[in-house]
């Protein structure tokens, strides 16, 4: 360094030049498809926020001022119009920081219970549950009276006007793929897989994620020059999106979209139609959630507009087909199960009557949803339970989230610190289950938990809550209410039956077996998708 | 990220032409420059501003923020990184008007910044360096607080201790810093305010103690802060120290933080075997201190 350089003069280090560099290409990328012959103006900052570019679009001229610019102005990039009078798009962007560490491990703040409510959550956990849930069902009734469970008409069109047909492409067909976000969830295990199938079944694979995250499982992607992973979640605001993807599926030929819980994809349908109508758009939705129904609602609205409705359980076929009067030809069960590791013997299940040991596990990330404050009272009253007969009881919390601090502090309070471990979201869960005897569940909301399937695979029995489409696989004595404090006493009290009553265990265990096997034997969503996917592959091969 | 790299010096001074003087003196030889070096004073009666006015016509870098009164340290910190960072800086780099850098003082800070983030991940909230005495000692008021885990990062190459206090005097703070926690509270007018800037940010992360950066603090004697030391000419300082000590433990940790403070503050008196009279007026600053809830801003 020169005696008396200033320090704005400072050489960038190698490794956030080359991040930059790689962020600014991204980003370029995306605007360039989007507006293929426009003069582009980039108006760079350096942001503050890991996840988000807070980008700005304007089509037409603009005039900077100084908001575009200030402190952290990192410069201006051009990309001339394909003519001298190209219109002008001017983006600006804050490039987003790499993560820090904890924002890797963690993106939710620990939970903290509202501050009018900390004294309640204090001394009472299962008052403050018990409030929340009845807030939680006054919502739910008010949205039950809400009319906006309709699917848009469509009309077929007539035949006067000739139908729109996909242009000659020289690239392989392909497939766009919109997940939620790639983080650790059961519809997101679902999108990975169908990267895996598409590409298997010889599609080239484009993937999206609508959220704005760090986007941890990004690397679980499959390594393979046929599979891109678009930041949109980062560059793109949500308004943009139906423009880009027709601008893209006709720049790399894409014959299929696949929207997992991915919203800003639901809105492109209305320009699929209407512009690109040869393109499949197929959906696969998980769980009835929120007051109002959630991603399964979105599917029904946009059912006339969705070539497949692609759901994981029965609950959510009658959902489409009764709320949104979708055609049963159109929705298809798959389930979310691995062919090639179901049994063809029903599972032994472990727990006995009498058994002086019990090891009950919890799996799931740590967020409201799951209820790990129920989970905790549920092992505290099963503790002075087990006590009382004499069963040794010991107890897994698998699972990472905000409310991990919490739960920590809950069982502390409650002396269970050495009876229950706390393991983190990556243990090897078939070897838990393999030791475990019950597994709780008792969620708020749940579509059908594989990790209930899993569990009975694994010998242990499941208790949930009566959410979701749990009753396709547990007999309905092994669903409790959802009311907390009726979780926790009824859990208790169907434990305590079964220890006491072999008659009663022999029963569930029967039910289990009979359920689990019949739902061994519904198509899995492999079976269902591959052949679609296959079909638009070959289909253009053909054309 | 070190893409950009904008830093201004913020120099608070009172009435100490000549050491201010030696102090730009100072940062001018610095192997890496501010980009601006702002002086802002505190109404200064004596030639202060003559003489930076002078300095200033020479050289671009120097900048003259007038205060039209004396609003003591926490004021001119709090309007001189205001205004530093309205100026567009991406660092801020604070000191006092007795305080001499060495040569690579201001670079070296920058580097463990840098260097810590790029090898670590994690951002540390500011880093400071050793402060001497005239004498090559260590200078007692300006020792960094380390946290309890100091010694996670430290090699033989790079010792640099995790703190999460430090003071004013050469410390280097990262606009993402100011933008997320706001500026010092100017209402502190003297003492304590540095320790309550700096303990507020590390809530993100904790800062570096760099040692290999090394700056000479001019002060008439060395002495630490300790009531026990307290006199009648240094009563009034000892007093906003006690009240914006108190004001913040308030905040922080609630009424048996203040409790616990008080108690250590009467130790420290007793020790001293400081007059009645006096202790009896650190009491008072408690008591006000309990009451006295200053707002934080954002730049």
């Amino acid at each position: 360094m020169d005696l008396s350089s200033f320090a704005r003069s400072r050489p960038v280090d190698p490794e956030t030049a080359g991040y930059l560099s790689r962020q600014i290409q991204e980003a370029r990328s995306i605007y360039e498809t989007l507006f293929p012959t426009q003069h582009l103006h980039f108006i760079l900052r350096l942001g503050n926020d890991p996840v988000w570019s807070h980008p700005e679009v304007t089509e037409g001229p603009h005039v900077p001022r100084p908001a575009d610019l200030g402190a952290d102005f990192l410069g201006c990039l051009e990309r001339p119009g394909t003519r001298a009078d190209s219109p002008e798009v001017t983006i600006r962007l804050s490039i987003p920081r790499p993560p820090l560490p904890q924002e890797t491990r963690q993106t939710s703040a620990p939970w903290r219970p509202p501050a009018r409510l900390g004294f309640l959550f204090r001394a009472s956990p299962m008052g403050y549950e018990g409030l929340r849930y009845q807030a939680e069902m006054l919502r739910r009734r008010r949205a039950d009276r809400r009319k906006d469970k309709v699917a848009l008409p469509l009309g077929g069109g007539s035949a006067l006007i000739p139908r729109l047909e996909a242009p000659a492409s020289g690239k392989r067909p392909a497939i766009l793929i919109g997940m939620h976000w790639l983080e650790v969830g059961g519809a997101e295990k679902l999108g990975f897989d169908t990267v895996r199938w598409a590409l298997a079944a010889g599609l080239r694979v484009f993937v999206v994620a609508s959220v704005p995250a760090i986007q941890r499982l990004a690397q679980q992607l499959p390594d393979h020059p046929d599979v891109t992973f678009i930041r949109l979640d980062r560059y793109l605001p949500h308004l943009l999106w139906p423009r880009y993807v027709e601008k893209l599926a006709l720049a790399q030929n894409i014959h299929a979209v696949h929207i997992h819980h991915c919203t800003p994809l639901y809105e492109s349908l209305p320009i699929l139609r209407a512009r690109l109508p040869w393109i499949r758009t197929i959906d696969s939705t998980h769980i009835i959630e929120y007051a109002n129904g959630g991603y399964p609602r979105i599917s029904g609205v946009w059912t006339n507009y969705l070539d497949l409705q692609h759901v994981i359980s029965r609950q959510l076929a009658d959902y489409l087909q009764g709320s949104f009067q979708a055609p049963a030809s159109r929705v298809r069960l798959g389930r979310m199960l691995d062919r090639g590791k179901i049994a063809d013997r029903p599972p032994v299940l472990r727990m006995q009557s009498r058994q002086t040991s019990l090891h009950i596990s919890f799996i799931g990330r740590l967020f409201y949803q799951k209820r790990p404050v129920v989970v905790v009272e549920t092992l505290h009253a099963l503790d002075v339970w087990a006590q009382k007969n004499g069963v040794a009881l010991t107890a897994s919390i698998v699972g990472e989230g905000p409310y991990e601090a919490t739960i920590r502090r809950l069982l502390a309070r409650h002396g269970l610190a050495g009876k229950v471990t706390q393991l983190p979201g990556d243990t090897d869960v078939p070897a838990l289950l393999e030791r475990s005897d019950i597994l709780l569940l008792p969620s708020n909301n749940e579509g059908l938990a594989l990790v209930c399937y899993e569990a009975i695979g694994h010998g242990c029995i499941p208790i949930s809550t009566r959410v979701g489409a749990h009753g396709e696989l547990l007999p309905s004595d092994l669903l409790v209410p959802l009311a907390p404090h009726a979780t926790v006493r009824e859990t208790s009290a169907l434990i305590d039956r079964m220890w006491r009553e072999p008659g009663f265990l022999a029963r569930q265990k029967a039910g289990l077996e009979a359920a689990w096997m019949q739902l061994s034997a519904d198509p899995t969503a492999e079976e269902v998708l591959t052949p679609i996917y296959r079909k638009i592959a070959d289909q253009d091969r053909k054309g | 990220m070190g893409a950009l790299n904008m830093t201004v010096a913020v120099i608070v001074t009172y009435n100490r032409s000549a050491k201010l003087m030696k102090v730009l003196d100072a940062i001018q030889a610095q192997t890496q420059r501010p980009d601006i070096v702002l002086v802002v004073d505190n109404a200064s009666t004596d030639d202060t501003g003559a003489l930076v006015k002078a300095r200033a016509a020479g050289d671009d870098t120097i900048r003259h923020l007038r205060l039209p009164e004396n609003v003591g340290g926490a004021g001119g910190f709090h309007a001189g990184m205001k205004a530093a960072y309205q100026m567009g800086g991406q660092y801020f780099w604070v000191s006092d008007d007795d305080a001499y850098p060495q040569p690579n003082a201001i670079e070296r800070l920058h580097d463990a910044l840098e260097q810590f983030q790029g090898e670590n991940g994690y951002r540390p909230s500011f880093a400071c360096s050793r402060v001497e005495w005239i004498d090559g000692t260590l200078c007692e008021m300006n020792c960094p607080r380390p946290v309890w885990d100091w010694a996670r990062f430290i090699h033989p190459a790079k010792p640099w201790v995790l703190v999460d206090s430090c003071s004013f005097v050469s410390a280097l703070i990262p606009r993402w810093a100011v933008s997320d926690h706001g500026l010092p509270i100017a209402d502190y007018f003297i003492w304590f305010d540095d320790a309550e800037y700096t303990r507020r940010i590390a809530r993100s992360y904790p800062g570096l103690f760099v040692p290999e950066s090394v700056v000479v603090h001019d002060t008439p004697d060395n002495r630490g802060v300790n009531f026990g030391m307290m006199d009648q000419k240094s009563l009034w300082k000892f007093k906003y120290g006690a009240r914006n000590e108190t004001s913040w433990r308030r905040r922080e940790m609630g009424l048996m933080g203040v409790l616990a403070y008080a108690y250590g503050v009467r130790r420290q008196m007793r020790g001293g075997n400081v007059p009645r009279h006096l202790r009896r007026q650190i009491y008072q600053a408690i008591l006000q201190g309990f009451a006295f809830r200053p707002k934080i801003l954002k730049p």
